[in-house]
């Protein structure tokens, strides 16, 4: 599985410089498949992507991005599109929808060049991709919540991703963006884009992706959904906290949200 | 005096023709530099180095003389800027410190001064410039000054944008946060070296803060912002002149040219945002309810908002 990976863990852990971190990390994605990252809040989710773009230093162990056989570096970066679970930004700020998903090609443009036709054209697909053309020109602060993270994610796909690391996309999201999204992850991983989302939705973990990777500081299971999801493994990452489990839903009392 | 000659034929004479060119070089690449200033929110960190290079030009007098100011000064601005950036950076200061080391330095400066022969006709040139003295063989060194930092930002102004709008997305995106805030800080000191030597270290601020604040109230556009602060920042430049030299030569009153030129570019930020205002009120009269496109009229920066899901 590992030999055509988009992403290789190998006893890898990440630490952030107080020590917090998430550890034990061994595990590949592969083309087209989608991982749904659950854990509880304080876990090392987002330490864990933001682990992979390289914002937490990799202390144990080896990840690797690509097919390059080699250790990640700078530059396989550029492959890996990332949708935060919120920014901060000045509301008007002079920038356009656009000019935000154009952001999304910078890491490829570099220092010198300027963006030309091929990236005004990522630009406009991106944008049509997650139902925004018509809204190409306004000012981002303008728009709606749901449109601004729908931009977003136009954003982390103008980078034509091979990797696409989601951070909790689906909270607070209303049933119409929510079945965009998902629509959306699914065309992805049909296109062969490999996908890492963070999520609380178990409902979702199940709709869009293939496996599950629990962790609790770190990897407790990992796995295809019917095998690793299981009440058992669930119960074990969510230590001391009441869990219940039914059909769909993960319910996780006082941490659901941020 | 006509008003041609007050526009035009004074700059036949040749030292308002070196303080023209200087002045339109310099204040038109501090435009430039100033956007990213004003998107960046670093008004606080320009002045910081304005206060911080003023010992530079004080050590720079009292070694080399005239023609040492210029080099006293970069060193001066290099060393703030590296300071500056890894300060903010490493959170080890917070505002009162640093406004505590930048006053120390400024202090310091003033008692190099001091020690001069001319006390006061060298703090006062130091303080408040010599746009119409420039040595000619100062010309060169300050266009190059400029044009270096013009340099810096040309070269970063993509990812200087996105830093401003999403500091945590540009990171994400491989942008070295220290390598972006140093090219800036470094910019913004050079132009504070260039202007500290010829408007006046306490002036200076004026030309890379104004013609920003102004462009951001004429348009919401993204990249118009910088050719508007640029042209903005001309033509101040260019009528402040022509006013000090019309008030002096052909009124007989005498304006120091430095701060004449820096009230010139206040008074034209504040008719932009007279304009703005009545644009806004007519617009606010033509169709109540509907939201206008550009930032609000104040300039100011506005309250940050966080990204909601909720559609």
């Amino acid at each position: 599985m590992s030999s055509n990976a988009v992403l290789t863990f190998e006893e890898a852990a990440f630490t952030y410089p107080g020590g917090d971190g998430v550890s034990e990390l061994d595990f590949a994605i592969a083309p087209g498949e989608a991982v749904a990252l659950i854990g509880p809040n304080g876990a090392g989710k987002s330490t864990l992507l933001r682990g992979v773009l390289g914002l937490v230093p990799l202390t144990h162990g080896r990840m690797a991005l690509g097919d390059a056989g080699r250790d990640a570096s700078h530059a396989d970066r550029g492959m890996v599109g990332f949708l935060p679970q919120t920014i901060e930004f000045d509301i008007d700020f002079p920038i356009s929808l656009e000019q935000v998903v154009m952001q999304g090609r910078y890491r490829r443009l570099g220092l010198l060049r300027w963006p030309g036709r091929a990236d005004r054209e990522a630009v406009r697909h991106a944008l049509e991709t997650v139902g925004l053309g018509e809204f190409a020109a306004k000012r981002f602060g303008s728009l709606s919540g749901g449109q601004r993270q729908r931009g977003l994610l136009a954003r982390a796909l103008a980078a034509d991703p091979r990797l696409l690391l989601l951070d909790e996309p689906f909270n607070g999201l209303d049933q119409p963006n929510r079945d965009a999204l998902v629509a959306t992850l699914r065309r992805l991983k049909a296109d062969g884009v490999a996908v890492l989302v963070s999520t609380h939705d178990l409902e979702l973990a199940r709709e869009v992706c293939d496996l599950v990777l629990l962790v609790n500081g770190r990897q407790n299971a990992f796995g295809p959904v019917s095998d690793a999801l299981t009440l058992a493994n669930v119960q074990r990452c969510f230590e001391g906290v009441e869990v219940e489990i039914d059909e769909h839903t993960l319910v996780v009392p006082g941490h659901e949200g941020h | 005096m006509s008003l041609g000659d007050a526009l035009f034929g004074a700059f036949a004479l040749p030292f308002m023709g070196r303080a023209l060119l200087v002045m339109l070089v310099l204040s038109v690449i501090a435009g430039v530099v100033g956007v990213l200033v004003n998107l960046r929110g670093l008004e606080f960190i320009s002045d910081g180095l304005t206060h911080a290079v003023f010992p530079g030009l004080a050590v720079g007098l009292a070694v080399g003389g005239s023609a040492g100011v210029l080099p006293g000064a970069a060193i001066a601005a290099l060393i703030g800027a590296v300071l500056l950036t890894w300060l903010m950076r490493s959170g080890v200061a917070n505002d009162a410190g640093i406004a505590v080391v930048l006053t120390a330095a400024f202090s310091i400066g003033v008692i190099v001064v001091s020690k001069s022969d001319d006390y006061a006709g060298a703090l006062e040139e130091l303080l408040f410039g010599r746009v119409l003295t420039i040595p000619p063989s100062d010309v060169v060194p300050l266009v190059v000054v400029s044009a270096i930092a013009l340099l810096l930002v040309a070269l970063t102004a993509k990812q200087q944008v996105f830093r401003a709008f999403d500091p945590a997305g540009s990171r994400a995106a491989g942008d070295s946060a220290f390598g972006l805030d140093l090219a800036l800080n470094v910019a913004v000191a050079l132009v504070v070296v260039a202007g500290a030597s010829t408007v006046g270290s306490l002036l200076v601020l004026a030309l890379l803060v104004v013609p920003g604040a102004a462009a951001r109230l004429v348009t919401g556009r993204l990249w118009l912002l910088f050719p508007v602060a640029g042209i903005f920042a001309a033509l101040a430049s260019w009528l402040g002149l022509a006013t000090g030299f019309a008030a002096s030569v052909g009124a007989g009153v005498d304006l120091p040219a430095g701060s004449t030129i820096v009230a010139v570019f206040v008074l034209a930020y504040a008719i932009v945002l007279l304009v703005r205002l009545a644009r806004d009120a007519a617009r606010r009269r033509a169709g109540a309810g509907t939201t206008p496109a550009g930032p609000s009229a104040s300039g100011a920066p506005s309250t940050r908002a966080v990204g909601e899901r909720a559609a």
